[in-house]
């Protein structure tokens, strides 16, 4: 994967600087967010090493209390804890697009993250072929359009919060290598968009699980995350004062979790279900924004996530003060207990100021309840009060 | 009676800023909406908003349509997005960000003077722009004005 970045950015660079190389038009246009914030408090959390075999003691405490931590983007591991930090949400994004004609064009977004020391990666890279007015074509390496807000998930100046709400938006896979056909058409004054996708992810060196691997004692040299057979459709209407979307997708998951002596633990593979339904309603003075979403998987569990989001913005001339509220449960259809494992919520607010056509200024502050029964294991986000401050940019 | 004048007074206020607000509005030049001149179709407001939003891609007549947008620098891009689309140019652009970052969209070409929105409108069937109105020539037609 690293060597086909780096040739695709010596095409890219030798394209744009060599003039004499390219007949092709290019564009590049960008976005960017610099996020700074903390969260406030100390919070008493489970205690993800508690040995269950024994009685709970000083040295094997059922609970412990350290400083809250927020991950405000799961994927990458940004995180907020006490200190004040630029690092878990700054991102700057250079989008590059190569129209080579006959309907033809390439484009590629480099993306540098805080979370990974500013060190820029092709994140997005794929061809679009216009095969009609009607149907585009494209292949290679986006999104997956999971939730309503996931393909646009990063660029903040997009939607009036700091960020979709992290605790829906907390895949370990959040990209695919794949295709997608996308056929536009009206319905009355009703546009639509219907798009069918098929891809694979093959995402080794799996950050976050990695993350979840040593919070829960392990220390393993890797760990690879496959979603493959990624098959679904999104189906978009919108009119003049709404905009909704349906999508549903499945795939397998497998999981390799390497040891340091490269032994490969034990992992069933399943298949999980995905469907959601979202939008946005704009009626002038008030945008509604709003998501559901219903994760099942056919293990042994019965593992369910059911998810929603809501959210109302006032708009002012350029300030757009804001609330909104996510939810997040984690059901086991097939097990005597059915109810008490992973749930939480965030109530967020905040204020998007537009100080510039392409620019705005965002204060938000977030509690995030952990609603997981103390003691279970589950309970191991931690409540946390959060306030982040940041300018959101477009060019 | 005296309590009476008393809590009109504010309403008074209120009025007379909303009036204040609402003939600031006045104050902007007129936008034109401008076509080609070999142009035959027709646009209400929500046809014109829905082209430059990249929701209808093609004119009543079949014909390809190709909005024009003029630079953020100039004042007819806000009052043509306030008028016309009902956002400030912001929101507009945060609209356009979701689809030109996501692939699915190109943001409307951006011309930095009226004369050449004219110039480009009268040398392209399917271009459609708005100008401010004291800038009307011969060589567009005006479908509206706002």
């Amino acid at each position: 994967m690293k060597y086909f970045n780096k040739s695709l950015l010596t095409l890219l660079i030798s394209s744009v600087c060599a003039p004499n190389f390219v007949s092709a038009d290019v564009q590049i246009s960008g976005f960017g967010s610099i996020v700074a914030g903390r969260t406030l408090d100390d919070v008493t959390l489970d205690n993800v090493g508690y040995d269950w075999s024994k009685p709970p003691s000083a040295e094997n405490p059922p609970s412990i209390t350290k400083e809250q931590i927020l991950t405000a983007d799961f994927y990458d591991v940004g995180q907020y804890n006490n200190d004040f930090s630029f690092k878990s949400e700054t991102i700057f994004a250079l989008q590059i697009v190569a129209d080579m004609g006959d309907k033809l064009k390439v484009t590629g977004q480099i993306v540098a993250k805080g979370t990974d020391d500013f060190s820029p990666e092709f994140d997005w890279y794929y061809l679009t072929y216009q095969a009609t007015d009607e149907l585009t074509l494209m292949a290679g390496r986006r999104n997956i359009p999971m939730y309503y807000f996931s393909e646009y998930s990063e660029v903040g100046y997009a939607y009036p919060w700091m960020r979709p709400p992290s605790n829906l938006y907390w895949w370990q896979v959040t990209q695919f290598n794949g295709v997608h056909a996308m056929y536009e058409f009206s319905l009355g004054d009703f546009s639509n968009t219907v798009t069918f996708f098929y891809g694979n992810e093959y995402s080794n060196d799996n950050k976050e699980m990695e993350y979840y691997e040593v919070l829960y004692g392990g220390s393993p040299s890797a760990v690879n995350e496959y979603w493959t057979d990624i098959i679904g459709m999104n189906w978009n209407l919108s009119g003049d004062f709404f905009d909704v979307r349906f999508v549903y997708f499945q795939n397998d998951r497998d999981r390799d979790v390497i040891a340091q002596d490269g032994s490969i633990g034990d992992y069933t593979p399943f298949s999980q279900q995905f469907l959601g339904f979202g939008g946005t309603i704009d009626l002038s003075r008030f945008t509604f924004l709003f998501d559901w979403n219903l994760v099942t998987y056919d293990d042994a569990h019965g593992t369910e996530f059911p998810t929603y989001l809501i959210s109302a913005v006032y708009n002012m001339d350029d300030f757009h003060p804001y609330i909104s509220y996510s939810k997040a449960d984690h059901k086991r259809d097939k097990r005597e207990n059915t109810q008490d494992y992973e749930e939480h919520y965030m109530l967020s607010y905040g204020i998007r100021y537009d100080f510039n056509p392409s620019a705005s200024f965002k204060i938000q502050y977030d509690t995030f309840v952990d609603e997981a029964v103390p003691e279970s294991g589950w309970r191991y986000h931690g409540d946390s009060d959060t306030v982040t401050i940041g300018v959101d940019f477009i060019f | 009676m005296f309590k009476q004048y008393n809590k009109k007074h504010p309403s008074i206020m209120r009025i007379s800023l909303l009036v204040g607000m609402l003939s600031t509005h006045s104050v902007f030049a007129e936008i034109a909406v401008i076509v080609n001149t070999s142009n035959s179709s027709t646009l209400d407001k929500t046809s014109i908003e829905r082209i430059f939003m990249g929701k209808m891609k093609k004119f009543s007549n079949g014909l390809v349509a190709l909005p024009l947008n003029a630079a953020k620098s100039m004042n007819s891009r806000d009052e043509f997005n306030k008028a016309v689309i009902g956002r400030s140019s912001s929101q507009v652009n945060a609209f356009w960000s979701k689809l030109v970052f996501t692939g699915k969209g190109n943001m409307p070409r951006e011309l930095s003077s009226d004369a050449e929105i004219i110039s480009t409108i009268s040398s392209n069937q399917g271009a459609i722009g708005y100008i401010d109105s004291g800038s009307i020539t011969g060589d567009v037609k005006v479908i509206a004005k706002f």
